[in-house]
């Protein structure tokens, strides 16, 4: 297994959740492929500390932070998207207008 | 005397080496050995709830002055193999407006997770599955698993009803995994170790020769943290008094009222697995699994010391639910964040004090 | 296929992509929730295959038992009955598929082919004591910030979240 592999499974995580978030109406199908894209960059960080700095562990401590901040950032998203479907009473971003001009 | 771990590791070692002498690769033979550990282990945990079942009925109906299953075997022993086969024999039936993929896998989304659990639980000397380093850790995140279960459950039934109860007993179980996992956070201080098996080797020391160096014999810190433990984990597997979410008389039976035959067999497995964990655990972290009263060797072999206070526990668990009502969701949820977290957090203040201080 | 952990590499990465795509395409979002539960378990599996045993049970701690119950609740607290009829994908499919190929072989190609030849070096040790002494020395100051961005994380979703009693103000 060499660190190529890993890093060809990681673009491919990243590549079908970036497709997720460009094509998916319903949000929360937006922050699942967002949730995909932050995993496919955890394991990048994970795989080079592993294959090129074996020695240390800054890539899993770093890894750490962006697990925490992702959860963190879930949370008050997805209690955004509560509060919009008490409101409009759908979760499609097609009907999220009122900013609109 | 009579430990059979070390004599199980040698036999591990004996049949992988014949399986290599008896011209399969060594990784074949290393793989076939462990798929028959695997394998005998599972069988383990299936006997776990065969047995707890009986038990809870017979303690039930000791409490209650009457005698409990009598009929089936002598003193009503193959009871819960009678009430297997019926239950294996029960039409199937997934509900028409039920998502069916949904339906069928939640039961063994909510029971896989308890049979992985039990790997790194030292049941004596040398007598665990894997030594794993992360052990405790491994054993909060695997029962965590277990939750998406639930949910699937309440969503599967395709009515309202079980909606709500698959939410709430999600949102209870989600609630109290916070103080558990805080309690267990001063031993792990304590012991610098997730271990399982390193925190129970490190208890088996004596003061004074007599008094064992169990956690919860310390003073303060260690009472207060297995009585937190044993609260959670009775919210934990939904029982008695934190079972609104199950219980007979309030919303019907929750999450699992249109499961029948196998699949509710599978949810209830699942339950009696995870007290049965949970005791073990217990345990493990705070009794000093495998320990004996007065020496730590002699006639009485690790495994009988370790099953004998895993059952007092799990004896504890049964006990609590003929003993005491109900509590309203309200009230068990202000007791989880208002009461138990803020005492582990002073529990976990205190431990680093007394850790600083010796 | 020489070892283990090569077979195992190839399960897991054949179960990480196929769920990550069930999240994309599938017309039910209950379903697109629980492939992408598969999916983030599946990392953790990844990372224990790299040596990061603690990273991956905090990984199934936190995506698993936290972040994707999160997700199930809202998703089935804010489903219609007939939602699972409609079309989940909008227009832009073509071009979202263009996009994501060709960042998926920029990313390949030019990054990825460089690292060919490195293989996996050192021991599996357990990192739980490194990560800790990580944290409370080199990394202490991102460790006591993220607290108080938790903090404000709590705050602020309980505040969204609640109900307004109507007319009141905040």
């Amino acid at each position: 297994m060499t660190l190529y592999h890993f890093l060809v499974v990681s673009a491919i995580l990243f590549s079908i959740g970036l497709y997720g978030v460009l094509t998916r109406r319903n949000i929360l199908g937006i922050f699942m492929s967002i949730e995909l894209m932050f995993n496919a960059a955890n394991l990048n960080l994970i795989a080079f500390n592993h294959y090129l700095y074996p020695g240390n562990v800054w890539g899993q401590g770093f890894v750490l932070f962006i697990i925490t901040l992702a959860a963190a950032e879930a949370v008050v998203g997805l209690s955004l998207v509560l509060a919009i479907y008490r409101n409009i009473k759908s979760v499609y971003t097609e009907n999220m207008t009122i900013l609109h001009g | 005397m009579f430990e059979i771990g070390p004599a199980l590791s040698r036999f591990w070692q004996i049949a992988q080496q014949a399986g290599t002498s008896h011209g399969l690769a060594p990784i074949a033979s290393l793989v076939l050995v462990m798929a028959i550990q695997v394998g005998l282990a599972i069988l383990g945990v299936l006997l776990v709830p065969i047995v707890l079942v009986y038990a809870e009925r017979k303690v039930s109906a000791f409490m209650q002055a009457r005698l409990g299953p009598m009929e089936v075997g002598p003193f009503g022993i193959f009871q819960t193999i009678a009430d297997g086969i019926k239950l294996f024999f029960k039409e199937d039936i997934i509900p028409t407006g039920a998502d069916r993929w949904v339906h069928i896998w939640a039961p063994i989304i909510a029971c896989a997770p308890a049979f992985i659990c039990y790997a790194p639980v030292p049941f004596g000397k040398n007598l665990l599955l894997v030594d794993l380093d992360i052990g405790v850790l491994f054993i909060f995140a695997i029962s965590g698993v277990s939750v998406i279960g639930i949910l699937m459950g309440g969503w599967g039934s395709g009515n309202k009803f079980s909606m709500l109860g698959g939410i709430r007993a999600a949102a209870q179980v989600v609630s109290y995994e916070v103080p558990r996992v805080l309690s267990v956070v001063p031993v792990l201080m304590f012991y610098s170790s997730q271990s399982l098996r390193q925190i129970a080797l490190a208890q088996q020391d004596r003061w004074l020769y007599v008094v064992p160096k169990w956690f919860i014999l310390y003073p303060v810190i260690g009472q207060v943290a297995f009585l937190i433990f044993l609260i959670c984990s009775v919210a934990e597997t939904n029982r008695t008094p934190f079972d609104i979410a199950e219980a007979e008389s309030e919303l019907v039976a929750g999450f699992h009222t249109e499961f029948s035959g196998l699949k509710f067999a599978l949810f209830f497995l699942a339950e009696y697995a995870y007290v049965f964990l949970a005791s073990a655990m217990a345990t493990a972290l705070f009794l000093g699994g495998g320990d004996g009263f007065l020496s730590s060797s002699g006639w009485i072999p690790s495994w009988f010391w370790f099953l004998g206070k895993t059952f007092a526990i799990v004896f504890v668990f049964l006990w609590f639910r003929w003993t005491y009502p109900r509590m309203r969701v309200d009230q068990l949820m202000s007791f989880c964040w208002k009461f138990l977290l803020p005492l582990s957090f002073i529990n976990i203040l205190l431990t680093g004090l007394w850790i600083l201080w010796r | 296929m020489n070892s283990i952990p090569d077979v195992v590499f190839f399960v897991f990465a054949a179960l990480a992509i196929g769920s990550a795509l069930v999240v994309v395409i599938a017309r039910n979002v209950f379903h697109s929730a629980l492939a992408l539960t598969l999916s983030l378990a599946t990392v953790g599996g990844f990372f224990a295959l790299l040596g990061a045993d603690f990273l991956a049970a905090a990984q199934i701690l936190i995506y698993v038992g936290g972040i994707m119950i999160i997700m199930l609740f809202v998703v089935m607290l804010s489903q219609r009955p007939a939602a699972t009829l409609e079309r989940q994908t909008n227009r832009q499919g073509f071009w979202g598929a263009v996009l994501a190929l060709a960042m998926a072989s920029a990313l390949i190609i030019h990054f990825g082919l460089a690292y060919k030849t490195v293989v996996r070096a050192s021991i599996l040790t357990p990192t739980s004591q490194a990560i800790g002494r990580l944290l409370m020395g080199d990394m202490v100051i991102p460790f006591e910030v993220v607290s108080l961005v938790l903090l404000a994380a709590l705050v602020g979703a309980v505040c969204f979240a609640s109900e307004l009693p109507e007319g009141s103000k905040r």
